[in-house]
């Protein structure tokens, strides 16, 4: 598989880093994941889904992974060929059962304040997995599709 | 992300400008719950330049709705582009919210 991009990334064409459980440190590594989804083309549409999907899994990973504990990171790695991007966001908490939060486009649901960034996730990514414990997600967006899925 | 401030008519319209990202959440807070505990109650967000919104900023939204109606005022929404209505419909946000085309048709 080809890559646009490789000079930040390893043999395989991921890109890692280690952020500092802060949420102004989301910023530039967005910028930098974002960069690589222009470099290869993709359009408006992709750019916003993995712009949200992105800072959503960073959000969780620190607020409700890591509890903004500042001793703790969050490992991130992606990868962007001209056919997919591919996001791993990890914390340091943990974990938890995807399963159990609650569907926030329920009616009962509408009014509460948090609780959409999971839902956000699934409905603009082609594949969203938590690892079995659920403190690390991967996350795929492929070039075709790229509104979000209803 | 900046916010800009108007009175029209009976209404505190708020435009949104630029990213609602999680980094921008204190300045919406700020303005939307700030304005809502400073008495303003009927508020317009005015989403015409917003270009992104995250699940931070519609909370802040959600909680300027809730406090403002809970003093009998509203929020309306006025003008979002394509992309953040797509997060509102996708959230079912548009069922909570009142939608309008324009900051003049929310304000009537």
């Amino acid at each position: 598989m080809a890559h646009c991009r490789i000079d930040n990334a390893d043999a395989s064409g991921w890109t890692e880093k280690v952020l500092p459980t802060r949420l102004e440190a989301i910023r530039a590594a967005e910028r930098d994941l974002l960069a690589e989804v222009d470099e290869c083309g993709y359009g408006e549409d992709c750019h916003f889904a993995v712009r949200l999907a992105f800072e959503e899994s960073v959000i969780n990973a620190m607020r409700h992974g890591n509890r903004m504990d500042p001793a703790k990171r969050v490992r991130l790695a992606y990868r962007v060929s001209p056919e997919r991007v591919e996001i791993r966001v990890a914390d340091e908490g943990a974990g938890f059962d995807p399963a159990s939060v609650p569907d926030p486009t329920a009616d009962e649901n509408l009014r509460r304040p948090c609780g959409r960034g999971i839902m956000l996730m699934r409905s603009y990514m082609d594949e969203v997995t938590f690892s079995p414990v659920g403190n690390e997600v991967h996350m795929v967006k492929c070039r075709t599709g790229c509104g979000p899925r209803r | 992300m900046e916010t800009r401030v108007r009175e029209e008519g009976p209404c505190h319209v708020v435009a949104i400008v630029g990213s609602a990202d999680v980094n921008a959440s204190a300045t919406l807070r700020e303005a939307l719950l700030g304005a809502v505990e400073a008495g303003k109650t009927r508020i317009v967000c005015d989403l015409s330049e917003t270009d992104f919104i995250c699940s931070d900023a519609l909370g802040v939204l959600v909680r300027a709705f809730l406090k403002a109606r809970a003093r009998g005022g509203f929020v309306h929404l006025a003008h979002p582009q394509a992309s953040v209505r797509q997060v509102l419909e996708t959230t079912r946000l548009d069922h909570l919210f009142e939608v309008f085309p324009d900051v003049a048709s929310a304000i009537k």
